[in-house]
């Protein structure tokens, strides 16, 4: 039998310009499967680490309350002794470091104009440690130790609607953990914009101090883990759960994944798309090498009415023109494999750089990552399209008549 | 009861527009084993019909074929491929080799389909082309081979398994008179030292000089089976 299958590589060498018209083809689709996917990859990866740089962290820590209702006062279902709990979250392996944080709403006002703000108190240092960036368009980063001056960073649409600029005053009217009205005067050190518009009308950042005096509450509403690398995410995620368990406040720990909803849209776009070409290369393959593979068949008529009225069982035929299909599937998608990722080397050396897209202001360079799995599946989905490509051919083959297939010339 | 092959009023009639055409018409015949005959006829008179009936490759409209004791009408199509591995050998007009296969692997083909194992098929493959005298062109592929080196590859394949019948429809047609008196030649001394039953057709007279036996066909009826004693005799 093994014997026989030789017959199935030896053949694939008969017609060579056909056999390289089916191989470039599979190593084409292969291949452009892979630039794509590649390109994509590279695409999310960026997204991805962005969204968490950004200041998603790997993981955040809220109390197990503070999904279960809404707060009822500010702060409510924050928590409470969060030096304790950052303390434990420090002890796990992988973490980078903790950053404490406050959302919390006001008004904002400049003496004559007011406005509602969407405020976030942090821990400067501990941002910067994380390496959390802010994108500053005028002014400086909130500094760690401000003594008795207030500074906040707001954004471009709201300091437009406020009308003031860098070294400018304004007062933050919040209501207190008690429910008291109390109030701030803050300095600007900076204006920030994220790219969304109806963030940057709203946002104000000004430190933890600062908001907790405002508020009047030592709680925070949540932790932000970083961690050493993303790839660790789900493993620190099982490692926090038993050691927060031991606190007396119920915890809940929240991957970046469950947080990026952006970001999750995205990923979803690019694997709808990854699919979508996958379907279309499987079904250019299989198109068209069922018409190559019937053409193979039909030139060798007389030859496989010789093995049939030589007592070769039918069934052997099938598996004999089954495995030349799948012969070539294997060795154009090994062609398509190390032409994708020769091209993608190639790619990525080059430094290319595609224009800005509609939005933004830089080129995104052009790079594309290799990602096993990618090479897997697109070997598989070729092989197997050229395999039940060749089902038909084969089973016609084996149901030839032999005395017809003799006489044909 | 001892014949090889029985054909016993076999008739094999092909639709044709609205008629048909009778390829062959009520023809009998039988051959014993290790007998050396021609089917011989113009053309369209029935030969290569009778030779696809008796290879079983082709079913008779009516009438049956006995072979080797086997009534061949009874057997499913699983079983005639599994019959006609074991018990016949062809050798086609057209020489029908592999060609991505040499002629040693093109011979131990039969015993490949059979699952005998590499190396006996290797050296009963040896000893077919030796016998045929060709040996020393084992790993040619049939395209570095002339045409009377082609038609010797197939003989020494159509007899590797040692099958109780070999059939041979015009296996000369292709060849020069040369090739072609060699080809019989060494077809008749393959059936005197191994005892193999050889069944040729051909249109060529002069190649039946030394054929002890020929039946002639005409428009499907056998009309003559003619013994050459002298030759029979040797
Ligand atoms: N498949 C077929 N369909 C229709 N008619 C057929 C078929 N096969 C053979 N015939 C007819 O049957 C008759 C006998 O054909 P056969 O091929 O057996 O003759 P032959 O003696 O081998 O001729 P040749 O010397 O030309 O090879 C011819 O008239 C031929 O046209
Ligand atoms: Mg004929």
């Amino acid at each position: 039998m093994a014997k026989f299958l030789l017959l199935a590589f030896r053949n694939i060498f008969r017609n060579r310009r056909r056999t390289l018209m089916t191989l470039l083809m599979v190593g084409g689709g292969v291949t452009g499967l892979l630039l794509a996917g590649g390109y994509f990859a590279f695409m999310t990866h960026g997204l991805r680490e962005d969204t968490i740089r950004n200041g998603l962290g790997h993981l955040q820590i809220f109390t197990a309350e503070h999904f279960r209702r809404d707060e009822i006062r500010v702060l409510d279902t924050g928590i409470e002794n969060w030096r304790q709990v950052a303390a434990t979250v420090r002890t796990a392996p992988h973490v980078h470091g903790v950053a404490p944080r406050i959302e919390f709403y006001g008004m904002v006002s400049n003496g004559q104009k007011s406005s509602i703000f969407m405020g976030s108190a942090v821990d400067p240092d501990a941002e910067r440690s994380l390496g959390f960036s802010t994108f500053l368009t005028a002014g400086k980063d909130l500094d760690g130790d401000q003594g008795s001056d207030v500074e906040a960073l707001i954004g471009a649409g709201l300091a437009k609607s406020m009308n003031v600029k860098v070294g400018d005053g304004l007062t933050l009217f919040a209501v207190t953990s008690d429910g008291a009205l109390n109030g701030v005067d803050v300095q600007i050190a900076g204006i920030v914009e994220s790219g969304v518009a109806e963030l940057d009308a709203r946002y104000l950042r000004i430190t933890l101090p600062s908001a907790q005096r405002l508020l009047q509450s030592d709680r925070i509403t949540n932790l932000v883990v970083g961690l050493d690398d993303t790839a660790n995410t789900d493993a620190v995620y099982n490692e926090l759960i038993p050691r927060l368990s031991g606190l007396p406040q119920r915890m809940t720990v929240k991957k970046w994944i469950d947080l990026a909803t952006y970001y999750k849209q995205v990923h979803n776009l690019f694997n709808g798309i990854f699919l979508f070409m996958g379907v279309i290369v499987f079904f250019m393959v299989l198109m068209s090498s069922v018409n190559t593979l019937l053409m193979a068949m039909f030139e060798r008529t007389r030859e496989i009415g010789t093995m049939l009225a030589m007592g070769t069982p039918r069934a052997w035929i099938i598996l004999l023109l089954m495995a030349e299909a799948t012969l070539l599937g294997v060795l154009g998608a090994a062609g398509g494999l190390a032409a994708g990722n020769l091209l993608g080397v190639l790619l990525n050396a080059s430094g290319l750089h595609l224009p800005p897209p509609p939005g933004y202001t830089v080129s995104v360079p052009f790079r594309v990552l290799h990602v096993p799995a990618m090479m897997v599946s697109s070997s598989i989905l070729v092989i197997v399209s050229l395999a039940l490509a060749s089902i038909l051919p084969a089973v016609r083959a084996s149901r030839l008549q032999i005395v017809e297939a003799l006489a044909h010339v | 009861m001892d014949d090889l092959v029985s054909v016993e009023a076999v008739s094999r009639r092909f639709p044709l527009d609205h008629s048909e055409v009778r390829a062959l018409d009520d023809a009998s015949l039988s051959v014993e084993r290790g007998e050396f005959l021609a089917i011989a006829g113009p053309s369209g008179s029935g030969k290569s019909t009778l030779l696809n009936l008796m290879g079983c490759i082709d079913k008779p409209t009516s009438g049956r074929i006995v072979l080797d004791g086997e009534d061949t009408s009874k057997l499913s199509p699983a079983r005639l491929s599994a019959f006609r591995r074991e018990k016949i050998g062809f050798v086609f007009q057209t020489f029908n080799l592999i060609p991505v296969f040499t002629a040693r692997e093109n011979v131990e083909f039969p015993l490949l389909v059979q699952g005998v194992s590499a190396d006996e098929r290797r050296h009963r493959a040896m000893d077919a082309l030796e016998s045929v005298g060709i040996a020393a062109r084992a790993q040619h592929r049939p395209d570095l081979l002339s045409g009377g080196e082609r038609q010797r590859v197939a003989v020494a394949r159509a007899i590797v398994h040692r099958p109780a019948l070999v059939l041979a429809d015009e296996p000369t047609a292709n060849l020069d008179t040369h090739n072609a008196t060699q080809l019989i030649d060494l077809m008749r001394e393959l059936n005197l030292t191994l005892g193999l039953t050889f069944i040729f057709s051909t249109h060529d007279q002069r190649l039946l000089e030394h054929t002890p036996r020929i039946i002639r066909l005409c428009d499907g009826q056998v009309v003559e089976d003619m013994q050459h004693a002298e030759v029979v005799h040797g």
